[in-house]
């Protein structure tokens, strides 16, 4: 089965170490798997010690993981230049310079930049064949949240562009009753065409996103992380999204039990808080915790990957999203 | 020319003048309206797509931008006549022949 699986969190909660991991065991296991990052802040690279660009590109030392991270940036003008080359083909020179304003207007509006990760998103979605499981790396929970919720509010706005075109050409074809040319057709409109071709992106977007997809929510054992993950599941569920799990991550090792003095002490204190919290994310979510991770001495990269692989407990072969977790 | 041709030119004639009669008392004020109401959708809809001409952020002008150069004459007369309108009753107004 083909399946996006989606990391998300509250920043800072060590997201990319997380669905690095996880990429890894995938392609240990033999799957043909690629990272996507979409955090503008990308840090797959530190991960895997290696640059990555707006292509997938193999990772060093697998096999069969390759990497990549979204730049809106190139997407956006990559998207300005192209409107801009079609209105050369269309346009006469004379209106192309009040255009040319709206049209950058147009890029730099806030939507912009979400709107280019977006489709950047939707690319992936739909060029994603030849792997057998696409790990995202999102951007902070509020961010992503949004990106997410784009399917359906824009697939709403689009509607209603169209059902607007579709009013005025059709009085155009009935002032024309008779004989005359109507000055707008129903019949090869690019107006209504391009409207169509979006409207079916955002339909497959939120389904694939509905029926193929996987959302992980990685946590702290902290307060303000767990009650920031309470609020991304309600939001979620929201758009009709079910998280599959949370990862838990960060967690303080604990001391042996023959170490006294002041930092066992501190540690055993802090791990006992961390357990209480952790009881309560067990308890009060329906989600299952998919993996509990601990704090590494160091960065977490080269060999420790492997390492906290090995403590998630995501199944690699088919994390389904219907049997991934108890739907609520 | 004999007599049944002559009226034959004066019925063509005449229904020629009672058609264009009929046209312009009935039907062309009709289309016109119909016309009217058409641009007046089309202005609808093309404030839908770039109200960010006028100030207003839309969530989808990114990708309405992508219309422009299929859309370019009206727009540039949309963004005119936008600016330029005084009050709707203006434009309204117009519509109907007192």
């Amino acid at each position: 089965m083909r399946t996006f699986v989606f990391f998300g969190g509250k920043g800072g909660v060590g997201k990319t170490t997380v669905s690095s991991a996880y990429a890894h065991r995938c392609a240990e296991a033999g799957l043909e798997t690629l990272v996507v990052s979409t955090d503008p802040a990308h840090s797959t690279a530190d991960v895997f010690d290696q640059a990555f660009g707006d292509d997938p590109r193999p990772v060093e030392g697998y096999d069969s993981l390759s990497a990549m991270e979204i730049d809106p940036d190139e997407e956006v003008t990559r998207h300005l230049m192209d409107i801009k080359r079609a209105m050369g083909d269309q346009v006469s020179p004379g209106i192309v310079n009040e255009i040319d304003r709206q049209i950058e207007l147009a890029h730099q509006t806030p939507g912009a930049h979400e709107a280019a990760l977006f489709d950047r998103f939707i690319d992936v979605m739909r060029d994603a064949d030849e792997y057998d499981r696409v790990v995202f790396d999102t951007s902070p929970t509020g961010g992503t949240l949004r990106l997410l919720s784009l399917p359906e509010y824009l697939g709403g706005w689009i509607d209603r562009l169209l059902e607007k075109r579709a009013q005025s050409v059709d009085l155009f074809e009935k002032a024309a009753i008779g004989n005359r040319e109507p000055r707008r057709s129903m019949v090869g409109d690019p107006i209504v065409a391009r409207l169509q071709e979006r409207k079916a992106n955002f339909e497959f977007a939120g389904e694939t996103l509905r029926e193929d997809a996987a959302f992980f929510l990685v946590v702290n054992p902290d307060e303000l992380s767990i009650r920031e993950t309470r609020r991304a599941v309600g939001s979620l569920e929201e758009y009709g999204l079910t998280v599959s799990g949370l990862v838990a991550n960060r967690l303080t090792p604990e001391p042996e039990p023959h170490e006294e003095g002041r930092g066992a002490r501190f540690l055993r204190n802090r791990c006992a808080t961390e357990r209480e919290r952790l009881e309560t994310v067990r308890e009060t979510f329906d989600q299952p915790l998919a993996g509990v991770i601990e704090t590494r001495v160091a960065e977490v990269k080269g060999d420790f990957l492997a390492d906290v692989a090995a403590d998630l407990d995501i199944d690699v072969t088919a994390p389904d999203p219907r049997t991934g977790g108890p739907r609520s | 020319m004999d007599l049944s041709d002559r009226i034959a030119a004066f019925r063509a004639t005449l229904e020629e003048w009672l058609r264009g009669l009929y046209h312009g008392l009935v039907t062309h004020p009709a289309y016109e309206k119909i016309e009217n109401e058409a641009e007046d959708a089309e202005d609808a809809f093309l404030l839908a797509c770039f109200p960010d001409a006028f100030g207003i952020p839309s969530p989808v002008s990114y990708y309405t931008a992508e219309l422009l150069p299929y859309l370019s004459t009206e727009f540039e007369q949309w963004e005119r006549r936008m600016w330029d309108r005084q009050s709707l009753l203006e434009r309204k107004g117009q519509q109907y022949h007192f």
